[in-house]
């Protein structure tokens, strides 16, 4: 309850230097009214109630995929990159100057021969750009678990036409975790991004995607068993015609904690045909944990499909009943629904072996 | 095996039933027939402990003990089993997972081991196929994008598996086909023993000349009018609830 009233901020007086001038010269709905949630009250110290656990499942993946930081990664200029990238820094809380001026690391994925990878991101302080060409299926598992950040990680992806890639993001069990995201797609080429988000005590991630023509773009996230603040915010911009984006985000939050989902779909005026899909779910389990949901479009094309949804609920009654009145306990009846709940976002991961994993991983947080 | 004694229910200041008096004796089928809104699922209800029912006075017995001061899932493992009129969907739950979670969740409450994978299998096999139910169904998400008649064969296979010694059926007869209906009854049927009981809601006599029920009653404004066997299905089918009501 007291992390609750932390966060629960009124007035702006409360609100950081830095914050304030995000919220004054870079909110793009700055005429509107204030939604302070939009931004992750960074500087505050949350001290989650509940010490988050140590995280040891990771060894199973390990044994299926390669390491690819043990490789000597490339030094690349990222400054270079992110001007000739779509997006402005107001965009973002953390495309900033800062991010720019650290090293950049580069990953030519081409040049493994490997088809899963994972990449323990926890400890890495300079940016991490990753190309890929080939046509190729692969498929990067990003570690990010056990940390304290103070400035955001920040993975920029580069997909060539025709190319494939699965990433899967387990961001579990930091104090405090940052996550930049940003990928641009060449025509044709498919990028799926699964974010595995628990027990974490305050975190905030940002996903810019950019899509050029027939390409497809998903992003599937869930998030439970948090403490303090989690922010999820994403902005999909369709630039070329004919391309398509499904996102669905699902969070179960209790014990005060706040969850706060922010997408936006762009549609350029050209890329007609557009198809865009739009989800995020909430569940409360208590009536002082908070759920802040935000769709949004943004569309300048006339001949594009494009759909949101927004949903904020309880675990049904009727359905507990139904679970008791065959003979399963409510604390049962609740992990099962919770599951069945969250595991939709699991549902496309690629890699058979990776999806077993992460169903037995929820299995295993919420049991 | 069940007494009700003078149970009066009320729901948000409604009272439902008003002094239902029945006692079920084990090996016994009683048939509950009554006009619409004459307390039937309500009875139904409570007596699987569903929140939300007021009870005002009365008393319920099952084998012995005080079944109101049990919760709906203890209830379950001691062997009460309502098959529900509407059953719940349960989206992202897979049907063969909820039964062996059930089954387990039973087989714990009797202090017995989890029932093993290849044991389960071939049980669910033969239950499923008895009730003709096919082996796709059972991956398939509980209840969801069910007919009406999938849903209700899906509930009998429940009870088939949870065998349980009292056994609520809901209107089980309401949304079947005569096919359906034949291969429900004869499931309901099959679990009959001297050792368990059945109650049978439902408004047609058709269901009872499949599952033949020992005693029939009537219901009508929340309290037992009229008690007979099955000839008085027939003569309800004959004459309707006013008659009968009123001859009462």
């Amino acid at each position: 309850m007291e992390i609750n009233k932390e966060n629960n901020h009124k007035s702006v007086e409360d609100i950081s230097a830095k914050t304030q001038y995000i919220i004054e010269n870079q909110n793009p709905f700055r005429n509107f009214k204030l939604e302070n949630y939009k931004y992750a009250q960074l500087h505050k110290k949350i001290i989650p109630k509940n010490s988050v656990r140590d995280f040891k499942y990771f060894r199973d993946i390990k044994d299926l995929s390669l390491d690819l930081s043990t490789k000597s990664l490339k030094s690349v200029n990222l400054r270079s990159t992110l001007d000739n990238w779509s997006f402005y820094s107001n965009d973002s809380y953390f495309r900033v100057e800062s991010l720019i001026e650290r090293s950049g690391s580069l990953i030519p994925l081409d040049e493994f021969e490997q088809s899963i990878f994972s990449l323990d991101i926890s400890k890495m302080t300079e940016n991490i750009t990753i190309t890929k060409k080939k046509e190729k299926h692969q498929t990067i598992i990003l570690l990010n678990t056990n940390v304290e950040d103070e400035v955001p990680k920040s993975i920029l992806i580069d997909l060539s036409d025709n190319s494939n890639l699965d990433i899967i993001h387990y961001n579990i069990s930091n104090h405090k975790s940052f996550l930049y995201f940003e990928s641009k797609q060449g025509n044709h080429s498919k990028l799926n991004f699964i974010t595995f988000q628990s027990n974490n005590a305050h975190t905030r991630n940002e996903y810019f995607a950019s899509l050029g023509s027939h390409c497809h773009f998903e992003l599937s996230g869930l998030n439970f068993d948090n403490v303090g603040v989690n922010d999820n915010y994403s902005f999909i911009q369709h630039l070329k015609p004919s391309s398509s984006s499904r996102e669905v985000f699902k969070s179960i939050v209790d014990k005060g904690a706040i969850t706060n989902f922010q997408g936006k779909i762009y549609v350029d005026s050209i890329a007609q045909k557009t198809d865009g899909y739009q989800m995020s779910r909430s569940l409360l389990l208590d009536d002082i944990s908070k759920a802040n949901n935000k769709p949004e479009l943004e569309i300048y094309a006339d001949d594009v499909k494009c759909s949101h949804g927004s949903t904020v609920s309880q675990i049904n009654k009727d359905q507990i009943y139904y679970f008791n009145s065959r003979g399963i306990n409510k604390n049962e009846a609740q992990k099962i629904l919770q599951k069945a709940f969250l595991s939709e976002t699991l549902e496309n991961i690629s890699s058979v072996e990776l999806k077993d994993f992460s169903l037995k991983l929820l299995d295993n947080l919420i049991n | 095996m069940l007494e009700i004694k003078n149970l009066c229910v009320s729901i948000e200041d409604k009272q439902i039933l008003k002094g239902m008096n029945l006692k079920i004796n084990d090996g016994e089928v009683h048939a509950l027939m009554g006009p619409n809104g004459s307390g039937k699922s309500t009875l139904s209800y409570v007596l699987s402990g569903k929140e939300g029912y007021e009870i005002v006075s009365g008393s319920i017995h099952y084998n012995g003990r005080d079944l109101l001061n049990l919760d709906v899932d203890e209830r379950a493992n001691e062997g009460i089993f309502l098959a529900f009129q509407y059953p719940m969907e349960i989206p992202g739950v897979q049907t063969s997972f909820f039964l062996k979670t059930a089954i387990n969740a039973k087989r714990k409450y009797q202090g017995l081991d989890e029932i093993d994978a290849l044991e389960f299998a071939k049980l669910i096999k033969s239950k499923a196929g008895d009730l003709d139910i096919s082996p796709e169904m059972l991956k398939r998400d509980l209840n969801v994008n069910y007919s009406g008649g999938e849903k209700k064969k899906q509930e009998i296979l429940q009870m088939s598996l949870l065998d349980p010694s009292m056994a609520i059926l809901d209107e089980t007869d309401s949304g079947l086909d005569i096919d359906a209906l034949r291969i429900v009854s004869e499931g309901v049927n099959k679990l009959r023993t001297p050792n368990n009981a059945f109650l049978v809601i439902t408004h047609y006599q058709r269901l009872l000349n499949y599952i033949k029920p020992d005693f029939v009653h009537i219901i009508a404004d929340g309290k037992i009018v009229k008690s007979g066997d099955f000839s008085l299905a027939l003569e309800l089918e004959e004459k309707g609830y006013d008659e009968i009501s009123k001859s009462a």
